[in-house]
Parts: structure tokens; C-alpha cells; sequence
């Protein structure tokens, strides 16, 4: 029979969540209920810095994900590899090091190979 | 793991350090000489390095570099040699940026050789996953329609057959709580062992390899990838991926007894019978070459497992005889296609060949050597390789197989006749037979492949006497 979590010194914590939950919500209504209601077209414009706005806000663009997945398995996987090498370093020493280093080169030629096929160019 | 370790394990690290060099060359200068030649650079070196390998050295538990590997490792290199020689001409002018395709034809051969050698399910999923991940993109890699599509096909059949390959993984070591094949068969033999399980085990890997292997019945793939792969990166597929694989089940099943479990035995006689049946029968309704010679490798992969349920040394001698006379035959005829494959589409339809004595002498003679060996008459190297399979058949009184192979023999015989009528009859009207000049390295390695083939069918001894030594330290 496992004992059951009783996370007593939490409460606090979950009272507080509670008042800036409360404290949020509480000034946008106050905000609603008091404020003055007088919209026109310029003023439901999207905000572009005091320029009129170009074109819809919702338009197609390419986000390349082939690029993007590949450049996230080149550094996902060097982290996913990083962190355990991290932890038991002290005990494998320079073998280890210089492993990595090899592991580190090697990406780092894909990385410069992407970088000069302008794969971070994002246009 | 030492650096004394690490020996052994050079020509697989040239391998992989080529390719690297050839990634950075083309990030600051593209250049095809440069990647094309450094590829074959690549390859010889480390081709010449598998001979100073001595004796048999186990690299952690992962890999063994024995004579068996050595062996395997060098006819997968001699056969990547060879599809980069053809590939170099037919690449060019098909797309831009022809330069990548060598890091992943290198890439691949890593992966089959890694194969080859591995003696752990670890090492064994590594080698896969390198070798398959970079042959979606070798597949589709000059982006046409066709190409595409079978790029796409192959990427959804060997990820789902990797899924399976992995739950048996998965079910034998949790059986048998190793994921070494030497000792494998001692965590079977093991007491209050569930035999369900490791049946189920073993029936889910071998789904992933008969998908890699191509045989029936995970062959569908096979003539929609082989018709649309470019030609050369199709003789890849069937050589040094399926060389590759095959030497690693060869391995395993031969440190895991497979003749203790009479219906894994049963399952794979199955799979060889409805290989050699399906390959065969469904070829004699193709009209495009390609998928001929793809239902062909169905069958041939069919005949291969007759030899390797055979039981003793023999069965190695016979596969590995038979791996090489297929790697011979198989790369000549895709070598062949690819070398009459105008930039429009690649010559597969058989009215392409009509006539191509008259044109070509020289390629009709060598296509239909090729072809002669494949379908196993005298004086080839396919006559020899079938006649050491019904040997190793025979001695272990497998008679219902061999029956069975003597029997699709005869099917085959009529659809490579039925090419070879083609190449002597009148020429018709075809733009593919009026390829302007044919590429040297190509016509050279063609040559080459052909000399081989008849050297092989006529004195097969130097081979045979290797072959015997690698098995004797087996």
C-alpha cells in the first residue's frame, strides 16, 4: 500500500496561484464593465505602428519544415547525447572527451553544410 | 572499448569519414570530380585495409570483424565500387546537384557493412536504420514523378516493417534478457522459458528482414521501387542492401539454432516456396524490364533460403557462392539498363531491347550473359551458385525445396529467354537503342562484370577454396 502524497506545504502556493488568477480576471471585468464603448474603423485596425496595414494578416508562407526538422535532430540529438555524457564524465574521462569531440565534429560539418546552403535564411 | 579496438575497425571508419569530407567539401566548393572521386578513393582504401584485418576480432559486444565479416564487408564495398563507376555518368544532367548522392551511396554501404559485422540486435537496428534512412533519399533522389513515389513507398513500408523488427527485438530480450546472439541461445535454453513469446519474437524480426529481403510475402514493394528507382541506385537496392541483411540473418540463425524450433524452420521453408512461386510466376506477366528483373530478385532471394535451411558448413558455402553470382549477375543487368537509359525516362520497356544486337553487339552479348545467369545455364556463375544451393539441399534431404527450385528454375528459364529473343530479333522503333555513345567507365566495369561471371561459371575454384577457409573459422 503506497502512502499517499500529501503536499501540505503547497498550499500556499495554490493560494497564491489562486489570488493572481483572481486578481487577473478580476481587473479585465472591471475593465469591461466600466470602460466607455465607441468603436470605429480606424480604431478596429490591428495596430502596424501608425501605418495602415498590407494585405491580410493570415496569408501562406512557407515554414520549411524538412530545414527546420533537420537542423532539430542536429541539435536535439547532441543535447539528448550530451546530458548523460555530462553526468558520468568524471568517471570515463578523456576516452570520453574525445569521443565527444568526434560526436561534436560531425555535427558541426552538417551544420556548416546547412548554414552554407543557406538553410538559415528565412525569407 | 581500447584504442587496440579500434583497429579492426578502420575500413568501416573510412567509410564514414569520407562521406564526411565530401559533406564539407561541397559546403564550400561543389565539385562532382571531387565527390565522385574521393567516393571511390574512399571505398578502395577501405577496401585494401579489410586485409589487414587479422584474425577474428570481437569490438565490444557489439561488432565482430571475423573472415565471414571481412568477406561480406568486401563484396558489399567491391559492389557500392561499382554502382558509384555507373551512377557518375547516369547522374549527369538528370538533376542539379548531383554531389550528395555520393555521401549517401557511402552512407549506405556504412549501413550494409555495419550488417555485416554486428553480433548484437543493437548494433544489428543501427546498421539498418543507417542503411535504409539514407536509401529513401537515394531512391527519389533525381525527383521525378516516378522516383518520388517509390521514395515515398519505400520510406512507409521500412518504417512499419523497422516497427516490427523492434517489437521482436523487444519480445526476445525481454525473453531471454540479452540482446547478444552468442548468447542468445543460451538465455532460450534457459528453464521457465515462455516458448509463445520467443516464437512471437522471433516471428516479428523475421517480418522486418523479410521486408528488407524482399520475400514473398513482403515482396509487393519490390517492382514499384525497383521500376522507379533510377537504375542504378535499383541495383544498390538489390545488391548491398539485401547482400547486407542476408549475411546478418546467415550470422544469426547460425548462432541461434534455428533447427530447434521445427516451426520457425516451417515458416521460413514457406516464406522460400511462396518466394521462389510468386517471383517467378508473376515476372512471366511483366512487360517492363525492371520489374522483371525485381520479381527475379524475389525469386533468387527464394532460392537463397533453400540453401540456408540446409543445415552445416555447406549452407554457408552455398549462400555466400550464390550471394556473389548474384551480385555479379544483378549489378551487370542493372549496369545494362542504366547505360541505354536515355534522360527521359530510364530503357525498362522490353521493346526498348528490341533489335540491340543489331545496335549494340557488344551490350546484347553481355546483357544476355547476364541474363543466362541469372536464369542458370552452364558456363555462368548463376550455374555454379544453383548448382552448390540443390547440393546443400540435397545433403541435408530437403527434397520437397529442391524439387521446388528445379521446378521455378524451369518457369524462370522463360521470361530471360523471352528478353533474349527480343535483343536478336529485328530492330524496332525505338528511341531508347539510339543512346548516342555509351559512357567508358561504364562500358569498362560492364567488361569487367562479365569476365567475371564467366571466370566464376568455368573455374569457380579460387573462390570455392576462400570461401571454405572463411567457414572453416567460422
Amino acid at each position: 500500500m503506497p502512502t499517499a502524497f500529501l503536499p501540505e506545504e503547497y498550499l500556499p502556493i495554490v493560494i497564491f496561484m489562486v489570488i493572481i488568477l483572481a486578481f487577473g480576471l478580476g481587473t479585465l471585468a472591471v475593465g469591461i464593465v466600466l470602460r466607455l464603448r465607441r468603436p470605429y474603423q480606424e480604431k478596429l485596425l490591428p495596430y502596424e505602428s501608425g501605418n495602415p496595414p498590407v494585405g491580410e494578416p493570415r496569408y501562406r508562407f512557407s515554414v520549411r519544415f524538412y530545414i527546420v526538422a533537420m537542423l532539430f535532430v542536429i541539435f536535439d540529438v547532441e543535447a539528448v547525447f550530451l546530458y548523460p555524457w555530462a553526468i558520468v564524465f568524471d568517471q570515463i574521462g578523456l576516452y570520453a572527451f574525445v569521443e565527444m569531440m568526434l560526436f561534436i565534429a560531425i555535427l558541426v560539418v552538417g551544420y556548416v553544410y546547412a548554414w552554407k546552403k543557406e538553410a538559415f535564411r528565412w525569407d | 572499448m581500447t584504442l587496440n579496438d579500434l583497429a579492426p575497425l578502420i575500413p568501416l571508419m573510412v567509410i564514414a569519414v569520407s562521406s564526411v569530407i565530401i559533406m564539407l567539401g561541397i559546403a564550400f566548393y561543389r565539385s562532382r570530380a571531387f565527390s565522385g572521386l574521393l567516393t571511390l578513393a574512399g571505398i578502395a582504401v577501405a577496401f585494401i585495409t579489410l586485409f589487414g584485418v587479422q584474425g577474428t576480432r570481437q569490438v565490444t559486444s557489439l561488432l565482430i570483424l571475423d573472415d565471414y565479416a571481412l568477406f561480406y564487408i568486401g563484396l558489399i564495398l567491391a559492389a557500392s565500387f561499382v554502382v558509384a563507376l555507373l551512377s557518375s555518368d547516369y547522374l549527369e544532367g538528370r538533376r542539379e546537384n548531383i554531389e550528395e548522392f555520393y555521401i549517401l551511396l557511402l552512407l549506405s554501404t556504412l549501413g550494409s557493412s555495419v550488417l555485416a559485422a554486428s553480433t548484437h540486435f543493437v548494433s544489428f537496428f543501427i546498421g539498418l536504420e543507417i542503411l535504409s534512412v539514407s536509401l529513401y533519399a537515394l531512391i527519389a533522389y533525381t525527383r521525378n514523378e516516378l522516383n518520388i513515389e517509390a521514395g515515398v513507398k519505400y520510406l512507409v513500408l521500412a518504417a512499419a516493417s523497422s516497427a516490427f523488427l523492434l517489437f521482436g527485438i523487444a519480445l526476445l530480450y525481454g525473453e531471454t534478457g540479452t540482446m547478444e546472439f552468442s548468447r542468445m541461445s543460451s538465455g532460450i535454453s534457459a528453464q521457465g522459458i515462455n516458448k509463445g513469446m520467443l516464437l512471437t519474437g522471433f516471428a516479428l524480426v523475421l517480418t522486418g528482414v523479410g521486408f528488407k529481403l524482399a520475400v514473398a510475402p513482403f515482396h509487393m514493394w519490390t517492382p514499384d521501387v525497383y521500376e522507379g528507382a533510377p537504375a542504378p541506385v535499383t541495383a544498390f537496392v538489390a545488391t548491398v542492401s539485401k547482400g547486407g541483411v542476408f549475411a546478418l540473418l546467415l550470422r544469426y540463425f547460425i548462432q541461434v539454432d534455428m533447427h530447434a524450433y521445427p516451426s520457425l524452420f516451417g515458416a521460413v521453408a514457406f516464406i522460400a516456396v511462396a518466394s521462389m512461386f510468386a517471383g517467378n510466376l508473376l515476372a512471366l506477366l511483366q512487360k517492363n524490364i525492371k520489374r522483371i528483373l525485381a520479381y527475379s530478385s524475389i525469386a533468387h532471394l527464394g532460392y537463397l533460403l533453400v540453401a540456408f535451411l540446409a543445415g552445416g558448413v555447406m549452407r554457408v558455402t552455398a549462400v555466400t557462392f550464390y550471394l556473389v553470382a548474384y551480385f555479379i549477375t544483378t549489378l551487370g543487368a542493372f549496369g545494362v539498363v542504366t547505360m541505354l537509359s536515355g534522360k527521359e525516362r530510364d530503357a525498362d520497356a522490353v521493346e526498348d531491347y528490341q533489335g540491340l544486337f543489331r545496335h549494340r553487339p557488344w551490350l546484347a552479348l553481355i546483357f544476355s550473359a547476364m541474363l543466362f545467369s541469372l536464369a542458370g545455364i552452364p558456363l555462368t556463375a548463376g550455374f555454379i551458385g544453383k548448382f552448390y544451393i540443390v547440393a546443400a539441399g540435397a545433403g541435408s534431404a530437403l527434397w520437397l525445396l529442391v524439387i521446388m527450385l528445379v521446378i521455378n528454375s524451369a518457369i524462370g528459364l522463360y521470361y530471360y529467354l523471352r528478353i533474349i529473343v527480343v535483343l536478336y530479333a529485328q530492330p524496332g522503333h525505338s528511341e531508347v537503342s539510339a543512346v548516342s555513345s555509351l559512357p567508358l567507365t561504364g562500358s569498362l566495369v560492364l567488361v569487367l562484370l562479365t569476365v567475371l561471371l564467366l571466370w566464376l561459371g568455368v573455374y569457380p575454384e579460387p573462390l570455392i577454396e576462400m570461401i571454405h577457409r572463411m567457414t572453416m573459422r567460422f
